[in-house]
């Protein structure tokens, strides 16, 4: 759910999270002033480079091990930097508040209040699953703001955008299913992040039916969010079509 | 003069009705009603007739010849959904919490282990606190249908299950954890008790006489609106520094019930209540200031000189 950020949000050509002061291809709209078009530029450079020191990161770990297990270990503080750092999107973007909130959040409670909280998933291979999902997706994502903000947006950086999601949102979601899975045993052996009766304030929380909770939102959510962006991608590819016949 | 009067489908400008030989007095409401008699789906609740597609809805008193309209008007018709009375509504959402409550009171199997069923707790307190809440809502109840007067008819009827879901779900929270067999008493014991007791009893008198006030503000059946303002009853006083000293006691109300239960679900519902309320308030204020030129400028919407 949280790996389909990329276009989940897209309204039009743009949409939600970190969409930065995208610029549709067509339309010109009323877009940000030079002073805030030179930090909206900064910032997405800035993190298309970050995932692609992840990504780097990923295949020289990979090269020296030898494997894939527990690769998460030689991105673990890149990873948690810049995705954390995803929360500045939420007050800069145009669109939704809410969705792009959302995204933002959920990906950020599962490096943090998952993988992070619970050592023993940090070994599982459904880690390396969603980090490379999210890897890839950002890339792209953040070239194609930091591509449109300069209003010279490639053919290929929009095609990527709108088609790899097809693969990688599915991944993603099962890599992050799977971490949460594994880490139940461990949160109910630990109590972590429970609380029990009696306490003076009246209160109970249980952290591990909250992680199901949560496993279970992801079917009605992921269906929407997917099917939302089949549909941007069939308006947004389709128009770019139109205008090539022109060219 | 007679007028005819055509009705279009806003969205697709599809003619859906023409009524010929409307009388020019006669009212929206009316014309509703005409509507109606062609497209029985569509009562007059649910329909929006306005002038212009994209424009606001004409109201039910809006007289046919004061309109900017020839001898033939058009309006453009909106179907607003199913509706539901806000009688209904109000009624639904408050009986369920009373209900809900009592079934935690009482201890009614399946909710806490079978050795607690039909128990009673040994607690003053939460006795106290179940006749704090079901006295809240049996007023509630009673208010909606004898003193309230409500602007609107009727509402969506999704906003029903939003609603209920809203009050019961949250009733539900806070009685588990109230009526728990291992329920904390508050820390400061009787005392803290005791002061939370006159909050909410100060609270509870204050929202109902604001409730009046309201009331008498407007003639039966009627709906206008009137810059309320004190009476000699103290309680409406608090009418010198908010717009709506209803949502402040009713605020200050759930805050005693906190207060008195020691209870973190009621802090978060009176929280989650205190957001919802301000945003209604800030709507109303900023309502009255359009409305009326001379609207007193020391009020804010529900918190004196704050918010």
């Amino acid at each position: 759910m949280a790996a389909a950020s990329a276009t989940a949000v897209a309204k039009g050509n743009g949409g939600g999270g970190g969409r930065a002061g995208d610029a549709s291809g067509t339309r010109k709209k009323k877009g940000p002033g030079p002073l805030a078009t030179a930090y909206l530029v900064i910032y997405n450079v800035v993190m298309t480079a970050g995932w692609l020191v992840i990504a780097v990161g990923l295949v020289r770990a990979y090269l020296a091990k030898g494997s894939y297990h527990s690769l998460y270990y030689s991105i673990e503080k890149p990873l948690k930097f810049f995705q954390t750092g995803a929360l500045l999107e939420v007050g800069i973007v145009p669109s939704s508040v809410v969705l792009t909130s959302f995204q933002v959040m959920s990906r950020v409670f599962l490096i943090w209040a998952v993988t992070h909280s619970v050592k023993e998933v940090q070994t599982e291979d459904s880690v390396l699953l969603f980090v490379i999902a999210w890897t890839i997706t950002e890339i792209i994502r953040y070239s194609f703001y930091t591509f449109s903000l300069l209003n010279h947006l490639p053919y290929l950086i929009k095609w990527a955008r709108y088609t790899l999601f097809i693969v990688l949102y599915p991944m993603g979601v099962s890599g992050e299913l799977l971490t949460i899975y594994a880490a139940l045993p461990f949160v109910r052996q630990a109590g972590l992040y429970s609380i029990s009766l009696p306490n003076k304030y009246n209160f109970s929380f249980d952290y591990y039916a909250f992680l199901i909770l949560i496993m279970i939102s992801y079917i009605p959510i992921f269906p929407q969010l997917y099917f939302h962006m089949i549909h941007q991608r069939r308006k947004v590819l389709s128009h770019t079509e139109e205008h090539k016949k022109f060219e | 003069m007679r007028h005819h009067v055509e009705i279009l489908d806003a969205k697709t400008r599809e003619k859906l009705c023409f009524l010929d030989k409307v009388e020019p007095h006669a009212t929206i409401a009316e014309i509703k009603n005409l509507f109606t008699k062609t497209h029985p789906q569509w009562y007059p609740a649910r329909q929006s007739l306005r002038l212009d597609p994209k424009g606001k809805s004409l109201k039910d008193e809006d007289v046919l010849q004061k309109l900017p309209v020839g001898t033939t008007a058009t309006l453009y018709f909106r179907d607003l959904g199913a509706q539901i009375s806000w009688v209904t509504v109000f009624l639904t959402e408050y009986a369920g919490p009373l209900f809900i409550y009592l079934l935690f009171y009482f201890r009614v199997p399946f909710i806490y282990g079978h050795k607690y069923d039909f128990t009673s707790s040994r607690h003053t307190v939460v006795h106290l606190a179940c006749i704090c809440h079901s006295f809240h809502y049996v007023k509630r109840l009673l208010e909606t249908l004898f003193v309230h007067r409500f602007s609107h008819g009727t509402m969506p009827l999704r906003n029903i299950f939003k609603n209920c879901t809203y009050y019961w779900g949250f009733a539900a929270w806070m009685a588990y954890y109230i009526n728990h067999p291992l329920y904390t008493p508050p820390t400061y014991g009787a005392q803290q008790v005791k002061l939370a007791l006159a909050i909410f009893v100060i609270c509870q008198l204050g929202n109902f006489s604001i409730h009046m006030a309201l009331r008498d503000l407007r003639p039966a059946g009627s709906k206008t609106r009137k810059i309320p303002y004190p009476t000699k009853n103290p309680f409406t006083w608090l009418f010198l520094l908010v717009s709506c000293p209803n949502y402040t006691y009713e605020v200050g109300s759930w805050i005693g019930f906190a207060i008195m239960t020691q209870c973190l679900p009621v802090a978060l519902f009176s929280l989650v209540g205190f957001t919802q309320m301000t945003i209604w308030a800030k709507g109303k204020h900023r309502s009255y200031l359009k409305e009326f030129r001379d609207y007193p400028p020391l009020r804010m919407p529900i918190i004196p000189f704050l918010l």
